[in-house]
């Protein structure tokens, strides 16, 4: 048969039925809609949220150090088209004036920040007043906080000294975006220009300076790019091991840990829609092939062989996916749009991500692909019809070669498999997942097999005319009710895997973020200044106060080793030294607050000795273990502690923790102060704080971090909105197509429909017979398909999400009673206008 | 030598203890046994006999269509149970012909594409010229752009007949092509295809449960019970 031969029949094959073919191209719309839907909206929200984390960062790669940066970044830059801004930051006093030795000037510990360039690359530097920008630094004006400005008592306008030289205050810092390292964070912020620092005498070589270089690179990188430049840039790095490099992708952990948790259910989200069309693509071709065994039995008898009229079928579902594709790909493509009308908030940065062509191809290709892949199991039919059948319509079907009935569902689980790896990126992912759908898959098969066979063994007269015939339907040759079992149970296990994920990563989303979450943090709490400090917080109404005691030391020996001897083996290694050498703050508490827990030993177990708590990272880089004795010099004098335990510290929840916590007790009478930590609510209040303090406690610092908390909190809010939009799409769609295959089966139904009423049976007694039998198949599918989602779910919360599952049970009942009034709607009405149609009609064809 | 023309001067077909059984519940039902015969080319022949003698069943193993339980078929020469499902549709494809009693017209193709598709398959030349020939030979040139369902039941009939003929089979398969129409439009049918087969030189075996249209060929084979009753020959037969 020559290739034109084949396509003139698949272009006849065509005309078959233009309603049906109507409804198997929407169908197969729909299916393709939600690919290209989620894979847009999923690359619209990655886009969306990598410019959000960006604005975390204020660039796409920061590179920091703690002294001058080196020179070959400038080289390694120099063939790499970017912008680079330095940043320097390092911490001053700040005061009224130089005062006199009797009368000091008022002063605070304040954070200079140094911008030499365009700042920042993304996100905002929120000023007041509203017009002004770094550009507009002088060398003699500076941008200060608010805080700073009521501790000191002055305004915008007013003067200001800084190591050595008078800034006026130009502007009010409001908002900065990449200021989320809080805990490093030693006092109000201040903005100056390179050429204001040049005027101070504050950066000499001894200096504790952070420096920064920030860059904007062209081209929108990707995770994978930045990672890969990264790479690069530490292999050509003299002496890597000082500086820190920064993608915008590594930005707050709250906000990381999140994407990476979204970023696994995004890639979930996509594989279970691809699933779902292929589970509707796989459902119309099997009903629309069994409409056709006729044709296909005069096809064979006029000697076309069933290969030649699988491959027309084939040509015609490829004819279809194509017509479906593009009507899903136009309707899918517009899914952002339409999310970014109903939405506003989730996509920001306005319509510039919501366009994704790459979306858009990829999802018509795997569009595609899968209605080819899924078609192929149903397609085999085609070898079990006999040619005889053109002479008795009940003629045994005939056996499908063996490289047909086995290599279908293995070309489709090689599909499943590459899908599933592309989208996961692991192969042991992809395996599991495929696995666990094979699984799932003869589960179902199991089921519907068990309840065919007892549907028809059924004792007779128990259950009324109508539930019988309905059971013994199902038992019926040719019923197609393992198929339609499993594409059932298959699409539950989607549906209800996504809505159980969905919640429970929507929750933890809400949750990753304290409610009470300090918005105010105290330094500098003389111990006899707590009460006071305190009682001012609870009168203005703050909540979850802590205020933990601070003794600063340094360590001196490790198992009696002296640290500097222990340092001189790292002296290459700058960082390494100084995690040895650096004053380390302790704190002493009873209990370990909620969000710390013992991993090793236990927790003041051993009389006999003065004991510390370490952190467990922090244990680790001192190569410390449970019993080691440290040695601190604790204000000059020497005190032993012995390791008795070590700790986990869940650094998300903004409470106050340290690397080393005594025993109750030992440090006694040592000079302390005090860290506080308070949640103000309104904003105001914080204000009011403020002032108070500045009028009774003015060697008190407050560091307001509600801004931080507000930029993470909106990331998260927006991710789990996110969340949510894709989840509910795609059960929506997963529900759409569910109800479609179901349809698909039940406009089968119409010859027997007609047989029926002309046998007496009114339309009444046909649409319970047939609601029996629709019940049933969706009862069975929803019970076994959602405990296959359960075990889904689980899977993917507790090793991709790393979360706690906490799955209800009750879903399994639930999703099988949801599933079968599903089935029951959709198959009825499917089958309305058969039931509705004179038998005579149906009957003459 | 060209595999569309007779390839040996062996009978057109041929089969030896042929039998048809299938399962019925715990029982084997028998539909056909111990069949002997044999057809030379361009006979006709018809298999007359009771509802339920095996008739149909007779035809479709004759034509490859179905596999017998026992015995053995040869078409053209080539023994049937030796040929796959491919090599059995390809021998359908280049040698035989079928018309049916419900017509088995493909229902979204024209009456002209129904001719075309077997011209198709062979990659016969000029295939749609014989399509028009053949549609004008039956007297529908002006029917082929309708669909089945904008035909009558004759007219059909008249198109199966047009399918069948047009690549030129060496054998014709009719299973009651009259039994789905009235006598008058039956007899017109009939005619056509008799006097087709006469012009084409086709071997002709038609099953038929009616005596008179039995009567018009040379032979004819009585079944009962699924085994030959009578196989009996006319000196003069029918030729349209």
């Amino acid at each position: 048969m020559s290739w034109r031969a084949v396509l003139a029949a698949v272009l006849r094959e065509s005309r078959a039925s233009r309603g049906r073919l109507l409804f198997f191209t929407g169908c197969l719309a729909i299916g393709v809609a939600a690919v290209v839907g989620v894979s847009s909206l999923v690359a619209a929200m990655e886009a969306s949220l990598r410019s959000s984390s960006r604005d975390l960062l204020a660039a796409d790669l920061r590179v920091s150090a703690r002294r001058e940066l080196p020179e070959e970044l400038a080289a390694f830059f120099e063939s790499r088209p970017h912008e680079r801004t330095d940043v320097r930051q390092l911490a001053a006093m700040a005061s009224l004036g130089e005062g006199t030795e009797d009368e000091p000037a008022d002063s605070r510990l304040v954070e200079l920040k140094v911008i030499d360039g365009v700042y920042p690359f993304y996100g905002q530097l929120v000023l007041t007043p509203a017009d002004l920008g770094v550009a507009d630094l002088k060398a003699d004006t500076v941008f200060a906080a608010p805080e700073l400005l009521l501790g000191l008592g002055i305004d915008i306008g007013d003067e200001l000294h800084l190591g050595g030289a008078a800034f006026r205050v130009a502007g009010e810092v409001v908002d900065e975006p990449d200021r989320l390292d809080f805990a490093m964070t030693l006092g109000p912020r201040i903005f100056m220009s390179a050429e204001g620092l040049a005027r101070t005498n504050l950066f000499v070589a001894k200096s504790r300076v952070s420096h920064r270089a920030l860059y904007r690179l062209p081209g929108d990188p990707t995770h994978d790019e930045l990672e890969r430049l990264e790479d690069e840039l530490r292999a050509a790095l003299a002496n890597p091991s000082y500086v820190r490099i920064s993608t915008h992708t590594e930005a707050q952990p709250n906000v990381r840990r999140a994407l990476g948790r979204v970023e696994d259910y995004l890639g979930l989200v996509a594989l279970l829609s691809l699933l779902l069309g292929g589970i509707g693509v796989s459902q119309i071709v099997r009903a629309w092939l069994a409409g056709r065994a006729g044709s296909v039995a005069v096809m064979r008898c006029l000697g076309l062989r069933a290969r030649e009229i699988a491959a027309l079928y084939l040509g015609h579902v490829a004819l279809l996916a194509v017509l479906g594709c593009v009507l899903g790909g136009v309707l899918g493509a517009l899914l952002p749009w339409a999310v970014q009308a109903w939405a506003p908030d989730l996509f920001q940065g306005g319509a510039e991500h919501l366009w994704q062509p790459g979306s858009l191809l990829r999802g018509l290709a795997l569009g595609l692909l899968v209605a080819l892949l899924f078609s192929l199991p149903p397609l085999t039919a085609v070898w079990r019809v006999p040619p005889a059948a053109v002479l008795r319509a009940e003629a045994v079907p005939l056996a499908a070669p063996a490289a047909v009935r086995f290599g279908a569902p293995t070309a489709l689980l090689v599909g499943v498999f590459v899908s599933a790896f592309v989208q996961a990126d692991d192969l042991l992912v992809a395996a599991s997942f495929t696995g666990g759908l094979l699984v799932l898959a003869a589960l179902l098969y199991g089921g519907a097999r068990a309840t065919t066979s007892l549907s028809g063994s059924l004792p007779r007269g128990a259950f009324g005319p109508y539930v019988e015939h309905g059971l013994a339907a199902l038992a019926r040759p040719g019923a197609g009710t393992v198929g339609a079992i499993v594409a059932l149970g298959l699409g539950v296990m989607v549906v209800v895997s996504m809505l159980l994920i969905e919640q429970r990563l929507e929750e933890a989303l809400r949750t990753a973020l304290p409610e009470a979450a300090p918005s105010v943090f105290l330094v500098d709490v003389q111990p006899d200044q707590w009460d006071g400090v305190r009682t001012s917080l609870e009168d203005r109404g703050a909540r979850s106060i802590d205020g933990v005691p601070v003794v600063m030391a340094r360590l001196r020996a490790i198992e009696g080793r002296d640290v500097q001897d222990i340092a001189s083996e790292y002296r290459s290694d700058r960082r390494s030294t100084w995690r040895f050498t650096r004053e380390q703050r302790l704190t002493w508490m009873d209990e370990l607050p909620a969000d710390n827990e013992i991993v090793e030993g236990a927790l003041w177990s051993d009389p006999e000795r003065d004991e510390v708590s370490l952190e467990e990272d922090f244990a680790e880089s001192l190569g410390v273990e449970v019993g080691d004795l440290l040695t601190f010099d604790v204000q000059g004098i020497s005190v032993d502690l012995t390791v008795t335990s070590v700790r986990t510290v869940d650094w998300q929840s903004f409470g106050i923790n340290f690397f080393l916590v005594v025993e109750p007790g030992v440090l006694d009478g040592a000079p302390h102060f005090r860290l506080a930590a308070a949640r103000l609510d309104p904003e105001e209040a914080e204000y009011e704080l403020q002032n108070e303090l500045a009028a009774s406690f003015p060697n008190v610092t407050m560091l307001r971090v509600r801004p931080i908390l507000e930029k993470v909190a909106d990331v998260l809010t927006r991710i789990a909105f996110g969340v949510r939009a894709l989840g509910s799409f795609t059960i929506l769609t997963g529900l759409v197509i569910l109800a479609g295959a179901v349809g698909t089966t039940a406009l089968r139904r119409a010859r027997e429909a007609a047989l029926l009423k002309a046998l007496g049976i009114t339309r009444g007694g046909v649409t319970r017979l047939f609601a029996v039998e629709y019940a049933l198949s969706g009862l069975v599918a929803g019970a076994i398909g959602s405990s296959g989602a359960l075990v889904l779910a689980w899977a993917f919360l507790k090793h991709l999400a790393e979360l706690e599952p906490e799955l209800p049970l009750r879903t399994v009942p639930v999703a099988a009673v949801v599933s079968s009034v599903l089935a029951t709607l959709s198959g009825l009405s499917a089958s309305l206008r058969a039931l509705r149609a004179r038998p005579l009609e149906t009957l003459r064809g | 030598m060209n595999e569309a023309e007779r390839t040996t001067s062996a009978p057109q077909i041929e089969c030896v203890g042929l039998g048809k059984s299938l399962p019925s519940g715990e029982r084997t039902l028998t539909i056909l046994e111990g069949v002997d015969l044999v057809i030379e080319a361009g006979e006709l022949v018809a298999i007359v006999g009771p509802s339920g003698s095996g008739k149909s069943t007779l035809l479709g193993l004759l034509a490859g269509l179905d596999r017998p339980t026992v015995g053995s078929v040869r078409l053209d020469g080539r023994p049937l149970e030796q040929l796959d499902e491919d090599e059995l549709a390809l021998l359908r494809r280049r040698k035989v012909g079928f018309v049916f009693q419900s017509f088995q017209l493909l229902a979204n193709l024209t009456a002209r594409e129904n001719v075309l598709l077997p011209l198709e398959l062979t990659g016969f030349e000029g295939a749609r010229e014989r399509a028009d020939e053949v549609l004008d030979e039956v007297g529908l040139a002006e029917r082929g752009h309708h669909y089945p369902a904008q035909l009558s039941g004759g007219e059909q009939q008249r198109v199966a007949l047009a399918r069948a003929f047009a690549p030129r089979p060496q054998v014709l398969f009719a299973d009651e092509p009259t039994g789905n129409l009235d006598s008058e439009t039956g007899a017109r049918v009939l005619s056509l295809l008799l006097g087709m087969r006469e012009r084409h030189g086709t071997t002709l075996v038609l099953v038929t449960h009616d005596a008179s249209i039995a009567a018009r060929a040379g032979r004819q084979l009585h079944l009962f019970a699924g085994r030959v009753a009578r196989d009996e020959r006319s000196e003069t037969q029918e030729i349209g």
